[in-house]
């Protein structure tokens, strides 16, 4: 069956859509031929697929040929039925009626289709349906029986629509046929009106063609797969012929082509590819591979006929090299008649690895790089065509993004072998050194030819043409002097390598021999870090002659090795372009850019962006060595700014001084000087210290000299802060501060700083824009931890938090947004997003700092100069420099000769006020010790021991009273109130504090003060002889105990001392000492002195006036205590120490005697009724002897008089008169008035008066008025009766 | 041969890289780690594709190279193992077995108190284990 593969392949060349079969003889075809071919080809068809499931063909292409057409000839049944898928898959039967002629003529023409004696009989004239039947029928029944075809009839009626006759038979004909032929289930017959109507025909025609294709499709496939499943049953059989069944599945694949079920012809050829790697390598059959052959480094495998089949057969299959593109050649075809050339693209980066790894298996009897060379031919040839058939938008949006991706991956790929092929011909020094070409290079093995291709007679000129470019190459200096071992991009010494695969042949393995080391233990670069000079010298070394023995092959130097491989590679090279592309530095060049852009490019379009981004810096090194350096400045920065995003810090180290030189070139300052603290901000081990300061000088150097304006710069990598360790700062409200920062520098070196900035960010207050708070001086930064301190206006309360570090170095102004931990700075600074939220400053909220109270709460002596003490208690601040202003109200002078005294506060409250400050402070404060302070301008400044401690501040303050204190009469008690008000005096103070004076606090202190004593008096007794025995009673108002040293009374008029009449208490008991709140009592005797002259010095003294001389012994920390001393160097301590106080004291002269007694007698018990006359008594007595009336007689005229309200009362008698009373003591008469009350209820009575006697002489008993009761008068029933 | 390990952060920043070749050119490895980020991304952006392996730590093989392989396996906290191996036959069981172990590692070493989360992993231990895991890699299918 192999046989008929040349056959097969014409076949498919020539058929390439479904063929319709045509049995026309009677000419019908040419009438209707143009109205049939105007429905092809036919649009969306449902055909069935192998799985019977119907699939809808978007279009199929047919052609209608007649049967009588060469074409459709008989065929040799075996053939037939082999190439099936060529048959006719309809057979249209014409029929036509016309109008000379009866139908039967028509049916005869049919029947003579295919049967040429039965022409005679269409001549006849006349046919009746009975014979059409009798005869024609079973001919025709006879013939659809016996062929497999799918067939119908279309009736052709040629009757014009005028002719009813015509039609009418027209009619009658076609429903004979439909009987005849057309059957319950399927319908074989339709009917073309030429002259009439035919919107339903071509409908008709199309669902009957196409029933039949699908009825044919079927039947055939349902064979092939037959046919095919025998076949694969002896797959693994001696017999088995791997062409049959190619040419079977093959077939298949060709008729789902045909019939445009493009998906199952992809499936049979996925199959078909299965089954022959299933099948070729099995063991024991060796094949040859191929592709020894002229041209055959160009991939074919896009080109399904680029090879004739017949010429890779090899026994009974065929070989693996041609057979393996053509299969994927066919794959691709129809993939892309799928519209799916992302599905090609894809699969052909598969198949291209998958089949450089046969390759590799070839390798030793493939020509010399045959693997490079196909694979990159594959890859450009899968590029093109892909990208030629793909239109942006076919796919879906993650469809296209693979898609660029598999572009990028063939691009890559196909770089990467361009690679190798240049580096063995000696372009390797034009090869970047790169991680992603070392990753692609280092670990990809040498081509492994049998033998490693030898120099060609008369190279040696190309030989010293290579020399010469070896020895001129030098490797481009880095900027900043970087120097960097170079990575490999051999996995091992190409030297060793081809002299190896050379010596291997010949008796010794000489590079093995002179290097004393086992290959097989070279791993990937154990020299190849070497440097380029190094290879060099080797390369000297071993071409060094006289070494090696004549017999054996020479060693080849480098340059014999690249001349050698040149040579073998142009042998094995087909494409014109590739060997351009080879031919020379620039070419390679040219195409390596290409080749890498392209890959750059479609990677970009995909979701590898990073791929895509690496390889933008490969394009930039092309551009940067050739010196176009804007092109690759832009490049390298995309590069830089994917590792710096990341933080690949090594890679970025790699880039980055190329990009700071492309800057640098550009004269670009600002992106040069933000290369250079990119550089410096790199971890520290990635450059050594030379080179970290050759950035930082740069970096000063432009800073400071070329750069016109000043260039803002993130140095936030570089230049880390934060605040110092321990609890924040903190500052009451409006206080200045200083902040201290601590710096970590990265520069290498030291380096000044202009100025220096820190911004504060609120933490709870957004609103308010940060802070920023300046050092304007000039600060050196060491390399490593610095400590700041910066002055820290006042700040609203709130916490803060470190913010942005700006500053100057030169133009150059920087800021830094990053914060360093503490610690050992940090290298890695990538995750700076977390931003400590520790707060550096807190300022509190308005708070009382300090409080100023007075220090006793009890009274202080009025009028005397008493200290004042007024404690200043700091709250957890300190008082450092504080002013105290005091300003003393009215009333209050200050006693300015005295100085003040200020010392620290003893009482409880010390505990308190020591907390929060330092044990030190404590100790070195005086500890009670007082301190002298002047009042300037009523201001006072507070020692600085005093800052943090309660201290008292003693003012000598005088408090004026003009008025004498009264002294009361015993038992009214003590009239407080009064006094306090009197005694209670203000002090306003102001205090100024804070570091610079910013805090005020404003008190106003009351004080009381008061008189040492407060004086009562009483007689205590009267003595017969007129002295009175008048006490004073001393009731002490401090908290001091007093010493009375002498009291003397002033007596005003009326009174006299009685005794020895010098003022003195009548019993000396001095000193007497009063303790405090105590009482003590003084007599003095007195009597009432003559009136006579009482005229002249009435006003002189009205009251008498109690002087007390007395010390005082109290503390001021109490209390009143002796006053501040004036002159204490006076004479007499003694005599200074003493104080007077003198209070007025009241004194009546004693009231006289009452002489007359006025008693009211009691009233009858029956009570008083209205209307009822009742007898008032009053019984007047005379109290003493009258000693006015001394001289008259015994009898004395007293005047009465009655008082009453008159509507009360009714008075019967006289209400005024004489009556006559004894003047001695003891006489009484007894005064009656007759009354008559008028109304009821409590009235007053009615009151006896005398007028003529004063009323200070008469004692009524009762003293004041009271109510009696009036009953209502009684019932009178004569008033009553009524009128019988 | 395991030529390189390495962990990635979950904003693809390397916490700790180390390669095991002999040669000075850990920076290609470096290279291929990061590249090999872009199929980790892929994937795991690419919910459809990846399909019911989404919610499975290991992501398999990432890259088909002719010369090379990288594995790679995706922690739930997003941070990134990737393995380079030369080995071109390796089992996935192996791959497997061998991050589940790196995984353990690298959990007890971010539990270190002293470790800053998100910085680099210098960890002498966590290297020494690392390395031990690297030595055993595949030893223990094989017997």
């Amino acid at each position: 069956m192999a046989s008929f593969l040349p056959q097969f392949q014409s076949i498919k060349t020539s058929s390439d859509h479904v063929v319709l079969a045509v049995e026309d003889v009677s000419d019908l075809w040419p009438v209707i031929k143009k109205g049939f071919e105007e429905r092809l080809p036919f649009k969306r068809v449902s055909l069935n697929n192998k799985t019977r499931n119907p699939v809808l063909v978007d279009e199929l292409p047919a052609e209608f040929i007649l049967t009588t057409d060469a074409r459709l000839r008989s065929r040799f049944p075996q053939e037939q039925a082999l190439f099936w898928f060529r048959e006719p898959y309809a057979t249209i039967v014409l029929v036509t009626c016309e109008v000379k002629f009866t139908v039967s003529i028509a049916l005869f023409q049919l029947i003579s289709l295919s049967s040429a004696w039965l022409r005679p009989l269409a001549l006849r004239e006349q046919l009746d349906l009975d014979e059409f039947k009798n005869i024609l029928k079973p001919r025709l029944k006879l013939i659809v029986q016996n062929d497999e075809r799918e067939w119908f009839i279309v009736f052709v009626s040629k009757a014009p629509a005028h002719n009813d006759q015509a039609t009418k038979m027209a009619k009658k004909v076609y429903a004979k046929i439909e009987v005849d032929f057309s059957s319950k289930k399927r319908e074989r017959c339709c009917k073309l009106d030429m002259h009439g109507p035919d919107a339903n025909f071509w409908e008709d025609l199309e669902t009957k063609i196409m029933e039949c294709i699908k009825n044919t499709l079927d039947r055939r496939i349902q064979f092939y797969e037959e046919e095919i499943r025998k076949l694969s049953e002896q797959r693994f059989m001696p017999v088995w012929n791997f062409c049959n069944f190619f040419i079977l599945k093959e077939s298949l694949a060709f008729m789902f082509e045909i019939a445009h079920l493009h998906e199952d012809a992809l499936r049979e050829y996925d199959e078909l590819e299965l089954c022959y790697l299933e099948t070729v390598n099995v063991v024991g059959k060796q094949r040859e591979f191929g592709g020894v052959e002229r041209e055959d480094d160009q991939a074919t495998l896009l080109d399904p006929g680029k090879k004739a089949l017949t010429q890779i057969v090899q026994d009974d299959s065929f070989r693996e090299f041609e057979f393996r593109q053509y299969l994927f050649a066919c794959q691709a075809k129809l993939l892309f008649k799928l519209r799916r050339p992302f599905e090609v693209a894809s699969r052909g980066y598969s198949f291209i690895i998958s089949f450089s790894k046969a390759l590799t298996l070839h390798e030793s009897i493939l020509p010399f790089c045959m693997r490079e060379v196909w694979v990159i031919t594959a890859c450009l040839a899968l590029i093109n065509e892909t990208a030629s058939y793909y239109e942006d938008g076919l796919a879906a949006p993650d469809v296209e993004k693979e898609f660029y991706r598999v572009q990028g991956e063939l691009y890559t790929l196909c770089r990467t072998k361009f690679m190798r092929l240049g580096y063995v011909i000696g372009y390797g020094l034009n090869i970047e050194r790169s991680p992603v070409n070392s990753a692609s290079l280092s670990m990809l093995p040498w081509p492994k030819p049998a033998v490693w291709p030898s120099i060609p007679p008369d190279a040696s000129s190309q030989v010293l043409a290579k020399e010469k470019m070896i020895l001129q190459e030098s490797p481009r200096p880095k900027h900043f002097g970087i120097q960097r071992k170079p990575l490999p991009l051999e996995p091992s010494v190409l030297l060793r390598e081809a002299n190896r695969r050379r010596a291997s042949l010949s008796a010794g393995n000489m590079s093995e021999l002179l290097d004393g080391r086992p290959i097989a233990n070279d791993g990937s670069g154990l020299l190849s870090p070497l440097s380029k000079v190094n290879s060099i010298s080797m390369t000297r070394n071993l071409s060094s002659p006289g070494n090696f023995d004549g017999s054996i092959d020479r060693p080849m130097r480098l340059a014999e090795i690249y001349v050698a491989s040149e040579h073998a590679l142009r042998n094995t090279i087909s494409s014109a372009e590739l060997l351009k592309s080879l031919s020379s530095v620039e070419e390679f060049e040219q195409k390596y850019l290409d080749l890498t852009k392209g890959a750059a490019n479609n990677y970009h379009r995909s979701w590898w962006k990073r791929h895509g981004v690496v390889l933008d810096g490969e394009i930039a090194a092309v551009y940067h060595k050739h010196e176009n350096y804007n092109f690759a400045a832009n490049l390298y920065e995309k590069v830089c700014a994917l590792y710096s995003g990341e933080g690949w810090q090594n890679l970025l180290a790699e880039v980055l001084p190329n990009l700071a030189e492309c800057q640098k070139i550009l004269n670009d300052q600002a992106g040069y000087l933000s290369s250079c603290v990119r550089l410096l901000s790199l971890d520290k081990g990635l450059f050594l210290t030379k080179e970290r300061q050759a950035f930082q000088s740069e970096v000063v150097r432009l800073a400071h000299s070329e750069m016109e304006h000043p260039v803002p710069l993130d140095v936030s990598s570089l230049i880390t802060f934060s605040g110092n360790q321990g609890p924040p700062l903190a500052l009451c409200d409006g206080d200045p501060g200083t902040l201290s920062v601590t710096l970590w520098s990265g520069f290498p070196d030291d380096i000044t700083l202009e100025s220096l900035s820190l911004t504060l960010i609120a933490t709870h207050n957004t609103d308010e824009g940060a802070k920023a708070i300046k050092s304007s001086d000039a600060i050196v930064l060491r390399p490593g931890r610095n400590n700041i301190t910066l002055s820290l206006p006042p700040q609203k309360p709130g916490s803060y938090v470190l913010g942005v570090l700006t500053g100057q170095i030169g133009q150059l102004r920087f800021r830094s947004h990053s914060f360093s931990k503490g610690g050992p700075a940090d290298t890695d600074d990538f995750m700076s997003d977390e931003k400590p939220t520790r707060p550096i400053l807190k300022v509190a909220k308005p708070r009382s700092l300090v409080d100023l109270a007075a220090a006793v709460s009890s009274a202080l002596l009025m009028n005397e100069s008493q200290w004042v003490g007024i404690i200043v208690k700091p709250i957890k601040y300190s008082l450092k420099g504080a002013i105290l202003h005091i300003d003393s109200g009215p009333g209050l002078r200050i006693n300015e000769t005295q100085e003040i005294e200020i010392e620290k506060h003893e009482v409880g409250s010390q505990k308190e006020s020591n907390l929060g400050i330092p044990q030190e402070d404590t100790l070195s404060t005086p500890s009670s010790e007082a301190k002298q302070l002047t009042l300037e301008d009523g201001k006072i400044k507070l020692p600085d021991w005093t800052s943090n401690i309660t201290s008292v501040l003693w003012v000598p303050l005088q408090a004026v009273s003009d008025g004498l204190p009264k002294g009361t009469p015993a038992g009214t008690g003590v009239p407080q109130g009064q006094s306090i008000v009197d005694g209670l005096r203000t002090i306003a103070l102001k205090l100024d504090f804070g570091v610079s004076h910013n805090q005020s606090f404003d008190k106003t202190i009351a004080v009381h003060f008061t008189d040492p004593f407060h004086v009562s008096i009483r007689v205590a007794d009267k003595c017969n002889d007129g002295t009175l025995l008048l006490q004073v009673m001393l009731q002490s108002q401090v908290k001091a105990s007093l010493t009375i040293s002498d009291a003397w009374l002033d007596l005003q008029d009326g009174f006299a001392h009685a005794g020895k009449g010098d003022g003195r208490p009548a019993s000396s008991l001095f000193p007497l000492i009063v303790s405090p709140k105590s009482r003590a009592g003084i007599l003095f005797s007195i009597c009432l002195a003559d009136t006579q002259a009482k005229d002249e010095a009435k006003e002189l003294h009205p009251d008498s006036i109690l002087n007390i001389r007395y010390r005082i012994s109290g503390s001021r920390n109490l209390g009143a205590h002796s006053p501040v001393a004036k002159e204490l160097t006076g004479p007499d301590n003694d005599e200074a120490q003493n104080l007077t106080f003198k209070s007025a004291i009241e004194l009546q002269r004693p009231v006289l005697d009452p002489c007359l007694a006025v008693g009211f007698l009691p009233l009858p018990s029956s009570g008083l009724r209205v209307g009822q006359l009742v007898t008032m008594k009053w019984r007047v007595e005379r109290l003493k002897d009258s000693v006015e009336n001394v001289a008259s007689d015994n009898l004395d005229e007293v005047l009465y008089e009655v008082n009453v309200n008159s509507e009360n009362w009714m008075i019967a008698g006289r209400k005024r008169g004489y009556v006559s009373l004894s003047t001695k003591q003891g006489s009484r008469i007894v005064i009656s008035i007759l009354c008559l009350p008028l109304v009821a209820g409590y009235v007053r009575p009615p009151q006896l008066g005398l007028p003529n006697v004063d009323e200070a002489n008469i004692s009524c008993n009762p003293p004041g008025p009271h109510l009696i009761c009036v009953l209502p008068p009684p019932l009178s029933s004569s008033y009553c009766i009524p009128a019988a | 041969m395991i030529v390189c390990v390495a962990v990635v952060g979950h904003q693809n920043n390397p916490l700790y890289i180390q390669s095991f070749t002999e040669a000075d050119d850990a920076l290609k490895l470096h290279h291929i780690v990061h590249c090999s980020l872009d199929v980790v991304d892929e994937r795991v952006n690419n919910p459809k594709k990846s399909g019911p392996t989404l919610n499975e730590t290991f992501l398999g093989l990432l890259y088909p190279t002719e010369n090379y392989k990288v594995y790679g396996y995706l922690t739930n906290t997003k941070v990134k193992f990737i393995l380079v191996t030369t080995d071109l036959d390796v089992r996935d069981a192996d791959v497997r077995n061998f991050f589940r172990k790196f995984h353990a590692a690298y959990v007890d070493a971010v539990s270190n108190p002293f470790h800053v989360p998100g910085k680099k992993i210098t960890s002498r231990t966590f290297a020494e284990r690392v390395s031990t895991i690297v030595k055993s890699f595949g030893l223990s299918s094989a017997s």
